[in-house]
């Protein structure tokens, strides 16, 4: 018994050390810093809807950190935010909206929050969210849960998930008031021409 | 661009004198989060015209794409937004009167493609020069260390009235410190070259300066403070006020006087000489211009303490002071030529006479009081170019609404809007900012609840639920409509909350009422002025037109003001001499110099203005002293008397010459009005006034 007890004193510290360095990893994994189209598919929970949403599209991420969410179906609509800016054009309402993140409040917020889950970029959240990670198998996920005290009560909890296919990822944002919005991603695209759509996609949506 | 605005906005923002700043095309936060507030009148509020808008917002074949809509909304970036407002709002009726605010802000985005136009409200008052001053130097500093940092890639531009008022009090300032050094240089200067003596010139100057003292403090007692203006004018009445200390120098220099006995010899001449002085600024001060009240006191206790401290002060002060009275070139000639072709000359004067009557009518008056602003084109430029990029909202032209209450004022300000939505429709106004829906009147909130409630049939109901279905969203929270809320959004609960800062500039509220202001964008005034007419309690207003009227006023009152004022001065000395002739002799060199001086204008095409009608008042009021000095000769020598008063002439021009060289356009009229006045009337005294004998 007394010896057990030795061997996990002796071994915890080395658990910890491994239990970071898996983190690192697997932040490293799904951190993109080039330019990357996905196709998606997302699960929308809301509050004030009888049965979940479903969309699909794609998702194109810029060298530059801007972030495209290309809805195709159910219709087509233009979702992007830039390093200051976010827009929206909705073609079929004809809505077309434009604001600067830094004053767009809580859509702002939410904004830069997926923008960096889904550029991998989570690095920038480690000082609202206490990061967990569990690996069972090939399987992997990576849980943020906001820390305690920060007088955000709305802030999301958000799970990334996924296995050794690191183009495949499946992100779970669920927020505080019971809202979730659940998103399957499978990398399609690299490179230049992935830049290309970006800049037309960008100009589509700020109407010029 | 954006970059660097959303910078900026937060570093304008830490700046103590400011009230809030935003990017020019969108709306800030405080105003989305005032509107999220308004969701539980929603039944109250929708419409400006509910029943005329009723039909298609209650439409029940419309509520499937309502809902489509409402789900779309959720969905998107600003579902956040949208969420608390349909739990209390399901059909989003609330943010139906906030639409136009929306369709200014895609304007505005239009125009502001690049980012760069940003809005500050200030905690100071727009007129607030000193604040503004810091204000706007604090804003440059924030912008240049961004600017630095950022590679000096931009460029800051500021527009709006405090802008303006920063530009012009510094101009004022400036005005006030050239033409006090001015001024005081060239009186100084006049009175060394007439007198050689430094001992006497200090004395004069320490009685000038009790008196402006003595001036300043009257002033800061009566009005509580003492404009730049009063100052810079005031400088001015150095050289009026050095007149009596000057008269009694050359009785002294010439005659061998003592300084008492040339006092008491000259007392009654200057006493009267001063008193028509205190009536032309009198006059000045009832001519109703903003700051001449001010100006006018000035003069009344600098004129009395200047009297009074050369009648018992000076000629102690002088007791020991050396005079030499130069002898100034081509006065005495003058006098001589005057009296010796006094009958040709006098022919000449009356033919002048007869011509400048006729002259009169060709006059030409300045209407336009814009003429008589600082010169301020660079800043207007750059003012146009800045407004380039907001939506237009006209500066200086409004709708004012009026009543003896709140209540009142807002359905008359509804009763407004509503006539410029279709003036909008027709073409003849581009856009307005109104009080609707930020404030709503009891009557237009009990309207919109009646056809909201009468809407609201088991038809429509069950449409709306069945809309709610097609497009998935929650019957149990968005299904039911309940009936409006009770209790009506009062203005008192809505200016206690953000809102007011939002309508800031707009309500006026005090003892004789509510007054309520609407902008307007580019417009056709007179059609709008027409399109208002018959509207109960509401005024278009135009700053421009409501100058051009008071130039007209003040015109009118300064030129009755000229005549009561010479009429009050020839009563004054009529008093004193009881000889009507005399009276007439005192005043005519003056009078004569008016009419010929509006004659000149007159045929240089010179526009004339109430300022220039003020000079002309003062220049009476310093002329009539020269009559009466002349008329009197206390020295029996009329030579002399003629010195002195050359003397006083040159120190009044020297001193109102100065004013000539401010930027502020009123200084350089008076100066040219006042010394054209003083010089003709200085040159008609001797040939009008026969040379006295006794």
């Amino acid at each position: 018994m007394k010896y057990g007890l030795w061997l996990l004193l002796v071994l915890w510290p080395m658990a910890g050390l491994a239990n970071e360095a898996g983190l690192a990893e697997l932040l490293g994994r799904i951190r993109y810093n080039g330019s990357a189209e996905f196709s998606y598919q997302e699960t929308r929970k809301l509050e004030l809807s009888s049965s979940p949403w479903n969309g699909r599209g794609m998702m194109l991420s810029g060298v530059d950190g801007s972030l495209i969410k290309l809805q195709l179906q159910p219709m087509r609509v233009i979702m992007v935010s830039t390093e200051q800016r976010m827009y929206y054009w909705d073609p079929e309402q004809q809505q077309r909206h434009s604001a600067l993140i830094a004053q767009a409040g809580a859509a702002g917020e939410e904004i830069t929050l997926f923008r960096s889950i889904i550029q991998g970029h989570t690095e920038q959240l480690q000082s609202t969210y206490n990061f967990t990670h569990q690996v069972h198998g090939k399987a992997w996920t990576l849980r943020m849960t906001p820390k305690p005290g920060l007088n955000d009560e709305s802030a999301p909890t958000i799970e990334i998930s996924g296995n050794e296919d690191d183009s495949k990822q499946q992100v779970l944002i669920r927020q505080a008031d019971g809202e979730s919005t659940e998103y399957l991603m499978v990398k399609t695209a690299e490179g230049p021409e992935v830049e290309k759509s970006i800049r037309r996609l960008l100009l589509e949506a700020i109407g010029d | 661009m954006d970059a660097f605005s959303a910078k900026l906005v937060v570093k304008l923002a830490q700046i103590e004198g400011v009230e809030n700043v935003w990017a020019a095309n969108e709306p800030p936060r405080e105003w989305i989060d005032a509107i999220r507030t308004y969701a539980p009148y929603y039944a109250r509020l929708f419409s400006l015209n509910p029943r005329q808008d009723g039909s298609a917002l209650f439409d029940p074949d419309k509520l499937g794409s309502r809902a489509e809509g409402l789900k779309q909304a959720l969905l998107s970036p600003q579902g956040g937004f949208v969420k608390a407002i349909a739990k209390q709002d399901s059909l989003l009726l609330s943010l139906n009167g906030f639409k136009d605010m929306q369709n200014q802000f895609q304007r505005q985005a239009n125009l502001n493609s690049g980012g760069g136009a940003l809005i500050l409200q200030s905690r100071p008052a727009a007129l607030d020069s000193d604040a503004h001053l810091r204000l706007q130097a604090a804003i440059r500093a924030s912008f240049d260390s961004l600017n630095q940092s950022a590679g000096e890639k931009f460029r800051l531009s500021m527009a709006g009235v405090p802008v303006f008022s920063v530009a012009a009090q510094t101009e004022i300032s400036r005005d006030v410190t050239l033409v006090s050094v001015a001024s005081s240089v060239a009186v100084t200067l006049v009175f060394l070259l007439l007198f050689r003596s430094f001992s006497a010139l200090h004395w004069v100057m320490m009685v000038q300066a009790a008196s402006f003292v003595l001036g300043t403090l009257a002033t800061a007692l009566v009005f509580g403070y003492v404009h730049s203006l009063t100052l810079a004018l005031g400088a001015s009445l150095i050289g009026i006020c050095t007149d009596y200390p000057i008269h009694v120098m050359v009785h002294c220099a010439k005659h061998r006087h003592p300084p008492l006995d040339a006092v008491r010899l000259l007392w009654p001449s200057l006493a009267m000489g001063g008193l028509t002085t205190i009536i032309g600024y009198a006059a000045l001060g009832l001519t109703g211009f903003p700051g001449f009240e001010q100006i006018a006191v000035f003069a009344l206790f600098s004129i009395f303490a200047s009297l009074a401290l050369t009648r018992w002060v000076l000629p102690a002060l002088l007791a020991k002071s050396t005079l030499h009275s130069a002898h100034l070139p081509g006065i005495a000639a003058w006098a001589g030529f005057c009296g010796r072709h006094r009958r040709g000359l006098l022919s000449l004067f009356a033919t002048g006479v007869i011509l400048a009557f006729f002259t009169l009518p060709q006059l030409r008056w300045m209407d336009d009081m814009q003429k008589l602003a600082m010169d301020m084109d660079q800043l207007k430029q750059q003012d146009e170019a800045v407004r380039s990029h907001f939506s237009s909202i006209e500066p200086g032209r409004f709708v004012l609404v009026q009543a003896d209450d709140i209540e009142t004022a807002l359905r008359r300000s509804e009763a407004v809007e509503r006539r410029l939505i279709m003036l909008k429709q027709t073409g003849i106004l581009s856009e307005y900012h109104g009080l609707f829906p930020w404030l709503v009147s009891q009557d237009l909130q009990a309207e919109n609840a009646k056809v909201y409630a009468q809407a609201l049939t088991p038809q429509f109901q069950e449409a709306w639920r069945a809309g709610l279905v097609k497009a998935d969203l929650s019957l149990d929270k968005l299904g039911r409509l309940p009936p409006p809320i009770a209790e009506p959004l009062r203005p008192e609960t809505v200016l206690a909350s953000p809102v007011r800062h939002i309508l800031s500039g707009q309500i006026i509220e005090g003892q004789n009422g509510a007054v309520l202001a609407i902008w307007l964008g580019e417009h056709d005034p007179v059609k709008l002025a027409e399109g208002l007419a018959g509207l109960e309690g509401t005024r278009y207003f135009s700053q421009k037109d409501q100058l051009d009227q008071l130039a007209g006023q003040y015109r009118d009152r300064s030129l009755l003001m000229l005549a009561i004022g010479i009429a009050v001065m020839g009563l004054f000395i009529l008093l004193q001499q009881r000889n009507i002739r005399k009276v007439v002799l005192t005043l005519l060199p003056s009078v004569a110099s008016v009419l010929f001086i509006f004659a000149i204008w007159s045929l240089m095409g010179e526009e004339v203005s109430f300022l220039h009608v003020i000079g002309l008042l003062l220049s009476v009021s310093l002329c009539v002293d020269y009559g009466i000095f002349f008329m009197d000769n206390r020295g029996e020598n009329s030579d002399v008397t003629y010195h002195g008063i050359a003397a006083s002439t040159l120190t009044t021009l020297a001193s109102f010459g100065a004013l000539g060289l401010g930027k502020t356009p009123t200084l350089p009229i008076l100066a040219l009005s006042v010394s054209l006045g003083v010089t003709l009337g200085f040159l008609l005294c001797p040939l009008l006034i026969q040379k006295p004998t006794r």
